[in-house]
């Protein structure tokens, strides 16, 4: 069978496990993203808090995703469970690291003169420092999303969903009739999702980039 | 807020002290001053003297350590300050214009914080800019990125004028520009607080600012410390000491002339076509500039006939020496 009736034959197969790959990503992206910038706008000001949740998200990347699985199953299950978890954890460093940096890196006076005409530090975090910083934590994601379309081919190695299944199949069968198509349906399906998600970022990050931050002077 | 609503209101610093955390030293020291209501008042000083740390004291940016202070007789220290700072415009040198907001969004700003209807906030835009000298059709949609370095400026200046405060504090306000630029905002802002006549804190390190736009001086030492506190004309007939004559330079004379206009002397003789010809509204600087230009020592303005020993009366000098000694 070549290639292109391999992926006649399993479409069905095939546009499930891609579909449940990229919508394993984007739960763990959206929860991420939301706690990740959290943990940004809370910690950024303190040195010491900023710089633990760094470290903190840092170590986790340090773990291997097979040990990471296959710890988590006592706790999360085989399946979704434990891909969530994992690739959630996955995700904070980037964005917490573009967050902070992004907060920090703002002009000085821009945030004083927002203070001395009377916004609340609160206002000036979410008005002003926020939509300022908002570029830079926008690469943080789209980094983390990419790192985790690699990451969840492994899920399949605890039962979990994504076109992970694919290759593992193609490996454990190698040599036997469709292993080699097997592994590259799923490879070129994962650079497919990568690829949407890529196009995703683009198209966010043009509606929410400020205009006043891309005009040219 | 305070009893008069835009219209300056006086200012009064009781015994004010700052001293930062872990530093030996207090940054603000002691400072008492009383700053009348409608005047300009600049504090001048060199750099890390305690001016900014003074200033920021007052919308409470920064926290005073002990002291007073009052505006329009309320006690500032007794209000809520994000709610105080609405009252207060604060201009700074590097303006803090938000870039992702367009220029009619950073001047109204504060009025809409302060619950004004969109229609009032969108006529009081078009006034501020006309008022800072950039056409509302053009200025009011660019953002700051689209702005010259004079231009961001003088939106500095609008934002902080935007709800009419009775109070203005402005921390080296036009420092960021080259000095055409920068002369130009000076007198389009003395021209604008003729009118305005708010209560205005004005910081800076430039002694010739201070006497261009400033209605008292207040000369600071290390630590805020006042050297002197004055108008313009009188510190530079009397500086208190030499740390103040120091500031003034060797060329003091001159910088009072140029303080008085040509209206201001009584003239010598009716107006007379054949002098060299100088403008009622001339600085006396001018005038003896035009007449050693032409080495004479007459000119004629529509007022009349100015000579030399008028030009030194002006400035209190033994105008008899001059006028007999025919040298
Ligand atoms: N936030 C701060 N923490 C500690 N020291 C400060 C702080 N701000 C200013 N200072 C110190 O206080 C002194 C006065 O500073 P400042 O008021 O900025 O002076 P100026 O505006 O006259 O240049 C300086 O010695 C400066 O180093
Ligand atoms: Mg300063």
């Amino acid at each position: 069978m070549s290639f292109g009736e391999y992926v006649v034959s399993r479409w069905d197969t095939l546009s499930l496990a891609a579909a449940e790959h990229a919508m394993v990503v984007a739960i763990a992206m959206a929860v991420a993203t939301a706690v990740g910038v959290l943990i940004g706008l809370l910690f950024y000001d303190s040195p010491r808090a900023r710089g633990g949740a760094i470290a903190a998200s840092a170590a986790v990347l340090t773990v291997p995703s097979l040990a990471l699985l296959t710890l988590l199953i006592p706790i999360t299950g085989l399946g979704w469970g434990s891909t969530l978890v994992a690739l959630t954890a996955y995700a904070f460093l980037p964005i917490i690291r573009n967050t902070v940096t992004g907060l920090r890196g703002l002009d000085a006076a821009t945030v004083e003169a927002g203070r001395g005409m009377g916004l609340s530090r609160t206002r000036v975090l979410l008005q002003v420092q926020l939509p300022l910083a908002w570029p830079l934590i926008l690469t943080g994601v789209r980094v983390s999303a990419q790192m985790l379309i690699g990451i969840a081919a492994i899920a399949a190695f605890v039962d979990g969903p994504g076109l992970g299944t694919q290759i593992f199949e193609g490996l454990s069968r190698l040599g036997s009739v469709n292993s080699l198509n097997a592994t590259l349906a799923g490879t070129l399906g994962i650079v497919v999702v990568a690829i949407l998600f890529d196009l995703f970022f683009f198209a966010v990050s043009r509606l929410t980039t400020p205009r006043g931050l891309r005009v040219r002077s | 807020m305070f009893d008069r609503d835009t219209e300056g209101v006086r200012i009064e610093l009781r015994s004010l002290t700052k001293h930062y955390p872990g530093q030996p030293a207090p940054a603000v020291d002691d400072v008492t001053l009383d700053i009348p209501a409608g005047e300009l008042v600049v504090l001048v000083g060199p750099s890390g003297c305690g001016k900014t740390t003074t200033m920021k004291m007052i919308n409470r940016l920064v926290e005073p350590s002990s002291g007073e202070i009052r505006i329009g007789g309320q006690d500032v220290l007794g209000l809520n300050p994000d709610q105080l700072r609405r009252h207060i415009g604060y201009a700074i040198q590097q303006v803090g214009l938000f870039p992702h907001q367009t220029v009619a969004q950073n001047i109204g700003l504060v009025p809409k914080l302060l619950g004004w209807s969109a229609d009032r906030i969108n006529a009081r835009v078009e006034e501020l800019l006309s008022l800072v000298s950039l056409e509302p059709s053009l200025f009011r949609d660019r953002y700051p990125r689209q702005l010259s370095g004079g231009q961001q400026q003088r939106v500095g200046v609008a934002r902080a004028l935007a709800a009419d405060p009775p109070v203005m504090l402005m921390d080296e306000p036009f420092g960021a520009t080259d000095p055409i630029t920068r002369e130009h905002l000076q007198n389009e802002f003395a021209r604008l607080q003729k009118q305005l006549r708010k209560t205005i804190i004005f910081v800076t390190h430039d002694f010739e600012e201070a006497i261009k736009l400033g209605d008292r001086i207040a000369i600071l030492r290390e630590r805020s410390h006042i050297a002197q506190y004055d108008t313009p004309a009188a510190i530079l007939a009397a500086p208190a000491d030499d740390y103040v004559a120091g500031f003034i330079g060797q060329d003091g004379t001159l910088k009072r002339l140029a303080l008085l206009s040509v209206a201001d002397v009584t003239p010598a003789l009716p107006p007379d076509t054949r002098l060299p010809q100088v403008s009622a509204d001339a600085s006396l600087r001018e005038a003896l500039d035009l007449m050693l230009s032409h080495g004479t020592d007459k000119c004629s303005s529509p007022t009349g006939v100015l000579t030399y020993a008028s030009l030194c009366e002006a400035v209190g000098a033994p105008a008899e020496a001059v006028v007999s000694g025919d040298r």
